[in-house]
């Protein structure tokens, strides 16, 4: 099953930003497994993910990031910020597997 | 083979068959061709630093072994190429002390000249460090420093030291002592300022520079070997006699620039290294205002580096003492806090306007250093920090505190303290001032009286004089005590208008006069007096004293007395006279009432701008009048109560800055002002066209723009005319009620403080249409977030927190003076949201890593965005804590671009 990771500098906005992206993989009748973690706990996290995705606050770290997931095979974007702000989980889901697919 | 290869090959021939350095005259031989090409041929060699010259006569070459250039040059970690200006300024040097340390077999004697200052010990250390670095001395080899000045007065005292001594070699002598110069075996020797080494020290010296060995004092029989580099240094013009024999003799000179030479990017450099190790002792971030840092950049520094870095830490010293006895909230290097001499730096802005504008690109007012922001330039280990001298006066301070000394006492007890740690260096200053070329024409005792003027005259009048006048003032001064002594009269014909217009000046003229008189015992007649008033009031760069001026506070409202018992309330609560009223009758007519408050703000301007604070209606508007009209900054804070302008008037005298005043103000007013947004906030936005009769050009702006714009229906577009200005910005402020305005398209230019303009030239050409429908989508965007955040806040309303939030984002970047781009703005602005909702929900604050050192590391930024917070803090009845707080401040700087 793939796995989505969100990070935000808190973990507060993405956690719901999650759940609409659960319903819409429901809707869809795709299996994966999302989540989301702080900007803190995120080094805890980088081995078994398939993609992570950053919330707009937290730019900052994609530089930082992509050096340390790339020879991992991990790929890494930023939420589009419309998507973002309007909660839109099915496009954030779109945009998720895109990447995925793309690899 | 090129010519160029085959000589060098000819040189690593002859080297390794006759064991020394080679001449040019030897190659040609060898090759059979010309000794001139030769010769040219080993230049260019030597500029690609393939050999290393030995000057003397003949010039003797040696190759460098090219692996080992190689292996040093490819690696930049290396200690030399750390320091600063190792790719300006100090190019060569390191070129040249990487030659003398690699120079096969043993290495090359070196000679470092360079005023005072430049870092010639340092550098003599960086090469011993860069030595051990490619391995070509031993880990543990000695480095040992011997400054010839030190016994100066004893010739035979430093050679015992250099050379040793053998028992009985001269009375007192009783046992054999063991030299510097044995002591340094396998490793270096520095000798600073080896100039003042006796005649007979300077041949044994070199006598062990030729052959390798050395006598001790007293000895005759054995001599001794070692194998020591000796790198001497001296402050010593290179072209004195002295120093001839020196050159002549030590293989490697190498000439460090002095401060004054370095380009002000490299200066920069130092500045900020210097301030960071400052940084690094306190071990928080320290701020600094844009004016002393010019001023830093700027000013004479005849010590060099040297001389810089004890300024800077006196600087620092004083910031640190205001911050732990005023308990100012963070360090903060402002104007007050630089040396004298060093303040005058700014007075030469003018001629480095450029330079500056460069270096300060995209910085703020305030800059930040944090010493574990340090990337390049890593604070080497060799250098010992110590919190010392930061820890005495922090001691100091409280005991003086727990002794119930008054905090005015203290502020002094500690100056002294400081100016007499730093007493070293200011006692070196007059000589900077001596060298400078007005000596040569004014008498030292005349500069020395009109500082002591300027410096009284500074103090009464609480000006601050620069350099023209005192330069000015210096030469005029020279003449007219020439002129009295000689007997002859001084006429001015403007004396009575002097002294009407210069009431004050004119006093402390009458002063001055009295110094004058006692130094040189002549009788300053009152014509005279009028022209040292002339002089104290005349201020060519219009620079005062920052700290003194304050920003002006003028209240003006309607009805007879409305203005001026608020600000009677105000001036007793707070103390002094500082806030300023005007009453305007109702029976007044705006006009009036604008041309007087005009007027009174060119009176009461400081170059600091004024504030001005005022009820209602067209009152509103002056300030951008006025301020297009004088070029005076003028804000205005609309609404205001008794409590608004105490706040304002306490800031004001505290000496903040405007826009510090105008944005705690506005917070103050916010929540009026949020209410009213609020009601409206389903009204149309609006976008106003403005030409000068309000049916032409405006009319046909409004057409295109409404042809561009795809969702007309959630915007309107009004033309207006704008014939009279005032008229004009009224009518936008009765727009700016009822609706939000997001933009103002005008075919001449106008300033709104918070509406974006765009001009009809723009909108023409295209880009202006793209701005107006960014604009409109990003309202549309934030609209839309308001809806989709309605369904998921669970204890605030969605579209409100969206609006309230927007506006705080947009302060925190004003106060900040930041900007962080559109997306990553829709992240933090959600962010905002989501953490209110959880406040209101009493949910728990998230923890945030090593917090203490984040706050160290951002003292002011932390304090701006609290402070920005606090409309929404009440407004919500939340509390914001410290570690969401170290959040959002993290979000703002990680993202910030540079402007």
């Amino acid at each position: 099953m793939k796995k989505i990771m969100l990070v935000c500098s808190a973990g507060m906005s993405t956690s719901l930003l999650v759940t609409k992206m659960r319903t819409a993989a429901i809707k869809k009748g795709i299996s994966v497994d999302i989540f989301a973690v702080s900007e803190a706990e995120l080094k805890n996290h980088t081995n078994d993910v398939d993609v992570v995705l950053l919330g707009p606050q937290v730019r900052f770290l994609l530089n930082k990031m992509e050096k340390t997931l790339e020879p991992k095979g991990i790929s890494i974007a930023v939420i589009d910020s419309v998507n973002y702000g309007m909660m839109n989980g099915e496009a954030v889901l779109e945009q998720a597997l895109d990447i995925i697919g793309n690899k | 083979m090129k010519k160029v290869n085959q000589v060098y090959e000819a040189l690593v021939e002859l080297e390794k068959k006759n064991k020394r350095g080679i001449s040019a005259k030897e190659i040609s031989e060898v090759l059979n061709t010309d000794r001139a090409n030769v010769s040219r041929y080993l230049n260019m060699l030597y500029r690609d630093n393939r050999v290393a010259k030995i000057e003397g006569r003949p010039v003797l070459y040696k190759s460098i072994k090219s692996d080992l250039i190689q292996r040093t040059t490819m690696g930049n970690k290396n200690s030399l190429n750390k320091i600063i200006g190792a790719k300006a300024s100090l190019r060569t040097p390191i070129q040249q002390a990487r030659a003398a340390i690699l120079y096969p077999p043993n290495g090359l004697h070196t000679l470092i000249l360079g005023e005072t200052g430049v870092g010639k010990s340092m550098f003599a250390e960086l090469m011993y460090q860069f030595a051990k670095e490619s391995k070509i001395i031993e880990e543990d080899a000695p480095f040992i420093q011997f400054n010839c000045a030190d016994y100066a007065e004893n010739p035979q005292l430093i050679m015992s030291q250099i050379f040793g001594v053998k028992k009985g070699a001269y009375t007192g002598a009783d046992c054999d002592k063991e030299g510097l110069l044995k002591k340094a075996d396998r490793g270096i020797l520095f000798l600073d300022e080896v100039h003042r080494l006796s005649p007979q020290g300077q041949e044994m010296l070199f006598t062990f520079i030729d052959k390798g060995y050395f006598r001790p004092l007293g000895e005759t029989e054995k001599v001794i070997y070692v194998d020591v580099r000796i790198i001497a240094a001296t402050t010593e013009d290179p072209q004195s006699y002295l120093l001839k024999t020196f050159t002549r003799r030590i293989p490697m000179t190498i000439v460090l620039p002095a401060l004054r030479d370095k380009g002000m990017a490299e200066r920069y450099e130092l500045i900020e290294s210097c301030i960071k190790r400052e940084s690094k002792r306190i071990g928080k971030s320290i701020y600094v205002n844009r004016n002393s840092l010019i001023s830093l950049l700027l000013y004479d520094c005849p010590n060099n580096i040297g001389q810089l870095k004890s300024d800077i830490q006196l600087a620092c010293a004083k910031a640190f003492v205001k911050y732990k006895s005023k308990e100012e909230k963070y360090i903060l290097i402002s104007q007050s806090d630089l040396p004298q001499h060093v303040k005058r730096g700014l007075m030469k802005i003018q001629n480095n306007r450029e330079e500056i504008d460069r270096i300060f690109k995209g910085k703020g007012d305030i800059l930040r250093f944090y010493y574990k922001d340090d990337k390049d330039h890593n604070i080497s280990p060799q250098y010992q920090v110590s919190k010392g001298f930061y820890d005495v006066i922090e001691k100091k301070l409280e005991a003086l505190k727990n002794a119930g000394i008054e905090d005015k006492e203290i502020d002094n007890i500690i100056n002294l303290a400081i100016e007499s740690h730093f007493r070293k260096y200011i006692e070196n200053l007059p000589k900077g001032i001596e060298k400078n070329e007005i000596s040569e024409i004014v008498d030292i005792e005349i500069l020395k009286v009109v500082e002591e003027i300027l410096n009284f005259a500074g103090k009464r009048l609480k000006r601050e004089y620069d350099e023209k006048i005192y330069f000015g003032l210096a030469l005029h001064l020279h003449g007219c005590i020439e002129r009295l002594q000689s007997g002859n009269k001084i006429y001015n014909p403007k004396l009575n208008m002097i002294r009407v217009d210069y009431p004050n000046e004119f006093v402390v003229a009458m002063e001055i006069a009295r110094i004058i008189d006692d130094k040189f015992n002549i009788e300053t007649p009152l014509d005279e007096i009028g022209y040292l008033t002339m002089f104290l009031a005349s201020n060519t760069l219009g620079i005062r004293d920052e700290e003194k001026a304050k920003v002006g506070i003028l209240v003006i409202m309607h009805g007879k007395s409305t203005a001026s018992s608020m600000v009677e309330v105000v001036n007793n609560l707070v103390g002094g006279q500082h806030a300023k009223a005007l009453d305007m009758p109702l029976n007044m007519k705006p006009q009036t009432m604008y041309e007087i408050a005009k007027q009174h703000i060119k009176e009461m301007d400081r170059g600091k701008g004024i504030i001005v604070m005022v009820d209602m209606g067209s009152l509103t508007n002056f300030g951008d009048m006025i301020y297009e009209e004088t070029g005076i900054i003028v804000k205005t804070i609309d609404m205001v109560s008794t409590p608004i302008v105490i706040n304002a008037c306490r800031k004001a005298i505290l000496g903040q800055d405007l826009n510090e005043i105008y944005t705690t103000c506005k917070q103050m007013n916010l929540s009026n002002k949020a209410t009213a947004r609020r009601e409206n906030i389903n009204d149309k936005n609006i976008i106003i066209t403005a030409c000068f009769t309000g049916e032409g050009a405006s009319e046909r702006l409004k057409r295109i723009i409404e042809d561009k714009l795809y969702e007309k229906n959630s915007i309107e577009i009004i033309p207006l005319n704008i014939l009279d200005r005032r008229e004009f910005l009224c009518k936008i402020d009765q727009y700016r009620e009822k609706h939000k305005i997001l933009a103002v398209v005008s075919t001449i230019d106008i300033n709104l403080n918070d509406i974006q303009c765009i001009s009809a030239a723009e909108v023409l050409k295209g880009e202006g249409i793209k701005k107006i429908i960014n604009i409109v989508k990003e309202e549309d965007l934030y609209l839309n977030i308001g809806k989709s955040l309605k369904e998921h806040m669970m204890y605030i309303d969605g579209k409100k927190i969206v609006d309230d939030v927007r506006y705080i984002v947009d302060s925190i970047e004003e106060s900040l003076n930041i900007q962080v781009v559109a997306e990553v703005k829709v992240g933090i602005i959600l962010h905002l949201s989501f953490l209110i909702d959880k406040l209101c929900g009493n949910g728990k604050e998230t923890h945030f890593e090593d917090l203490e050192e984040y706050k160290n590391q951002y003292s002011r930024e932390l304090i701006i965005i609290k402070d920005c917070l606090r409309s929404l803090e009440s407004n919500y009845n939340i509390e914001i804590g410290e570690n969401e707080l170290a959040y959002i401040c993290k979000m703002f700087m990680l993202n910030k671009e540079d402007i």
